[in-house]
């Protein structure tokens, strides 16, 4: 029972099938055209290889298209496609061969070229195995995305490497033509016309394959590392110029003509493809700010460093900071520098708060609010609190010591003189009062100081250090003043009386009227009795503690001091000088039998030589009794008249005055001797030689000034001593020194040297 | 040998002649004795030291800064004394010597 209607059932649909496909065509004639027109349409599609050296089968379009015609009136054509579809999946080994062929010798020889081919040999494949565009674009895209899957399947992983290398030489196809690799094997039907690009096969090869979809990501990345190349290699340390309208140039001479061909190959107005490029483009924009940006702050600290040289470089930093929001990156990777190449043992003070100045005002122009700036600032702050010379440094840095005149004199020049600024409490009342900026910590205060200096006193709670420290550094300066000219001292009082107040200032006043009142009382002393002294008279107690010491002053100069101070006390009935023998200097010559020597020494030295004048032959130890001194302090004083050839050693600690200048019999220093004979005959070359000669002592000099910063000329030939076969004197040494200076090796202020920076 | 001296620039300290004639005294030396600040300070009221602000001796040979001296004279409670003895206040005329 079932079974026959099961039969009856089958009979029912074989007749419908069978009057589907015959069409009520006599006999079985129908289903015989279907058969042909079936082979017909099965043969023209069938996907051939490629290698197959015989020719294809010419067809009549004609026949072809009737027997879709047919096919499709007998709804066979998913049949069909079926069909086709699984004759591809069979063919597909061809593809696969191809593409493994082409990907070994791609990666034997590493060039894009063989991608190229790859390339373009797919797009064969692809076009040779594509139905006819009659058929529907169903079927047409059912055949793309068949092929499309059976495609990436067959990519061996290295594919999406040689990919990448292709895509990346292509930006070289853009102001140049094409290598012939790039260009499609045989000439293109459609070639456009005109100036079209030549790499525009490549492309449009690649879209045909669906590449440019499915490696999007691929093609976004080689473009972000072109950027990334370029503006490494063209903005890192370039700071003193702006890079970043460079840059944007660059990017739509090179970048966009390229972005065009993936990104915007159909449009057909330049309107069109501005708006294609549009996302893609501000995408790339972005991506050059944030490496533009990320070099940068890498290289902050060296910035700063040349800050206000790199100026340049931080309008860029400042620019591409409102577009990409760096700012906690900036801080850690400057408190990082700070922290590594700054805050610690090796580094200067003096560089310390040089790096924090130029950091303050680099950043105030990155971030007028002073965020950043407070952030990055407060180790530096806290490390120079620990430091024992912050203060000396910071108020050297006040008056101006550094080199080049920098400091207040020049600070002034631009910003105008203003009193310290104290924290002040919030102003509600103030209309223009603004929150705090949003990255602000908990103890961030927007009016804060601002000016280098009130911040640099900040540091420290109190400004009486600085006071103190400033009254050591005055009083130094002012008695190292032989002439009278302390007029810089006293304008540096002035500025900073507006800065730290009258009244803290006050002690200095008094010093800067002792030297106005020294000069008047010596004028007038000198009237009543012309004397060669003429001493600075001091107020104690308001001048930082001096050197004392109790060694009187022998023969003359007892004499003369007596004589002056009776003058003073005639002059001031109600007061008397108390003398501080070891300070000042004095100018002597000296008359011996056969030469006059001339020399600016300290007091010890001059009361040394005057202790000569008894007595031809001293023991160092009788003059440190006979003067109360120390007997290294007497030594001292000795060997500097040695070195002028005054006195000789005669013995262990026995000196003798050289009446009579020894140039035979000076057998220690045979290289002086033959310096002074050969001065008569040549003056030049002598010169010359002297100086290759201290060039050997240059090293020495060169060291103890970078381990101790500036020194005097006396210390430095004191210290030369040590050194081996030295043997000049600190006359020779002074000449050498000048020209030095002149070949700006080293700088001279108030007899101190130091390195040229 | 001879010893030229062509020019001595040399550093000095002056003090007031008070009559304590002690050369090594390099301390704090005498203070006034109504403000407490050394005779070579000045007086509360004034900035600078020295002639801006002079000693005055008393006969009973006590010294003090002017400026305070005739503040205390000028005081009712002080009778005209000497803070020091109580006895009258006589200014001194300036020993020369």
């Amino acid at each position: 029972m079932a079974a026959n209607v099961l039969a009856k059932q089958v009979q029912n649909k074989w007749n419908n099938s069978f009057a589907r496909l015959n069409r009520a065509e006599p006999g079985i004639t129908g289903l015989l055209a279907f058969s042909e027109a079936w082979r017909i349409a099965t043969d023209f599609l069938y996907p051939r290889d490629l290698n197959d050296p015989t020719p294809r089968k010419e067809y009549s379009m004609q026949e072809v298209r009737a027997s879709f015609e047919f096919l499709s009136r007998a709804k066979m054509l998913p049949l069909l496609m079926e069909n086709f579809l699984e004759d591809m999946r069979k063919q597909q080994h061809l593809i696969e061969r191809d593409i493994n062929e082409y990907m070994a010798e791609w990666e034997a020889a590493d060039t894009p070229d063989f991608m190229a081919r790859l390339i373009y040999r797919l797009e064969k494949w692809y076009k040779e195995w594509s139905p006819i565009p009659e058929l529907g674009s169903i079927l047409l895209s059912a055949y793309t995305l068949a092929f499309q899957t059976h495609l990436y399947s067959s990519f061996p992983p290295s594919f999406s490497r040689g990919f990448k290398q292709l895509i990346a030489s292509s930006f070289s196809f853009v102001n140049a033509p094409c290598p012939p690799w790039a260009l499609p094997p045989e000439p293109h039907p459609s070639l456009p016309p005109g100036p079209a690009r030549q790499d525009v096969f490549l492309w449009s090869a690649c879209e045909s394959l669906g590449l440019l979809d499915r490696y999007e990501s691929l093609i976004a990345s080689v473009c972000y590392e072109y950027i990334e190349a370029h503006v490494m290699e063209t903005c890192a340390k370039r700071w003193h110029e702006s890079m970043l309208t460079c840059l944007r140039g660059w990017m739509t001479d090179r970048v966009v003509p390229w972005m065009v061909m993936p990104y915007a190959r159909g449009a057909r107005s330049a309107d069109e493809a501005r708006q294609m490029l549009q996302g893609v483009g501000s995408r790339f924009d972005y991506h050059m700010c944030k490496t533009l940006c990320d070099l940068r702050l890498q290289e902050l600290f060296d910035i700063i460093i040349e800050y206000p040289d790199s100026m340049p470089a931080l309008q860029d930093l400042k620019e591409c900071l409102s577009r990409v929001d760096q700012r906690n990156e900036l801080v850690k990777s400057l408190r990082r520098a700070n922290r590594k190449r700054l805050l610690h043992p090796g580094a200067d003070t003096n560089s310390i708060i040089d790096q924090y100045k130029n950091t303050m005002n680099a950043l105030r122009f990155l971030d007028p609010p002073g965020v950043l700036l407070y952030k990055v600032a407060d180790p530096i702050r806290r490390y120079l609190r620990e430091r024992p010379d912050t203060i000396r440094s910071i108020v050297t840095y006040l008056v101006g010591d550094g080199e080049g005149g920098e400091g207040l004199g020049n600070e002034n020049e631009n910003e105008p003189i203003q009193p310290l600024q104290q924290r002040q409490a919030d102003d509600y009342n103030d209309p223009n009062w603004e929150p705090e900026p949003i990255d602000a910590g908990p103890d961030f205060r927007t009016n804060k100081p601002t000016d280098v200096i009130s911040t640099l006193v900040s540091i420290y709670d109190s400004k009486d250090l600085f006071v103190k420290e400033l009254q050591v550094l005055l009083a130094q300066r002012l008695l190292a003043v032989t002439d009278g000219n302390y007029e810089k001292e006293r304008r540096n009082i002035e500025i900073l009386k507006v800065r730290f107040g009258e009244a803290a200032l006050q002690v200095c006043e008094v010093m800067l009227r002792d030297m106005t009142d020294s000069r008047r009382i010596d004028q007038h002393i000198q009237a009543q009795k012309q004397m060669p002294l003429h001493p600075t008279i001091v107020s104690r107690h308001f001048w930082p503690p001096l050197q004392t010491s109790m060694f009187n002053m022998p023969g003359q100069f007892k004499e003369i001091q007596e004589a002056y101070a009776k003058e003073f006390h005639l002059f001031k009935p109600d007061k008397k000088l108390h003398w501080l023998p070891h300070l000042g200097t004095i100018s002597l010559d000296i008359e011996l039998q056969d030469r006059t020597v001339s020399a600016e020494v300290p007091p010890l030295e001059a009361a040394i030589i005057e202790h000569f004048s008894t007595k031809d032959t001293w023991d160092v130890a009788d003059l440190a009794t006979e003067m109360k001194i120390e007997r290294a302090a007497a030594l001292k004083a000795v060997l500097t008249w040695v070195d002028l050839g005054v006195l000789k050693e005669e013995d262990t600690g026995l000196y003798k005055l050289l009446e009579v200048a020894e140039e035979a019999s000076s057998s220690s220093n045979p290289v002086a001797r033959q310096a002074a004979m050969e001065d008569t005959s040549s003056v030049l070359t002598v010169q010359q030689q002297e100086q290759e000669q201290m060039k050997v002592y240059w090293k020495f000099i060169e060291g103890m000034l970078t381990n101790l910063g500036s020194l005097s000329l006396a210390r430095i030939q004191s210290m030369l001593k040590l050194a081996p076969g030295y043997d000049r004197t600190i006359e020779q040494l002074a000449d050498f020194m000048e020209a030095a200076r002149r070949e700006g090796h080293v700088t001279v202020r108030d007899g101190v040297w130091r390195l040229q920076q | 040998m001879k010893v030229h001296i062509k020019k001595w620039h040399a550093i000095a300290q002056w003090r007031w002649d008070t009559g304590n004639n002690d050369p090594d005294d390099d301390g704090e030396g005498d203070v006034c004795g109504i403000c407490r600040v050394p005779f070579e300070g000045c007086c509360p009221t004034c900035k600078m030291p020295g002639d801006d602000c002079p000693l005055i001796w008393g006969e009973c040979t006590h010294v003090f800064h002017m400026h305070c001296l005739l503040q205390w004279i000028g005081t009712a409670s002080s009778k005209q004394q000497c803070p020091m003895d109580r006895r009258p206040w006589v200014t001194a005329e300036r020993k020369v010597d």
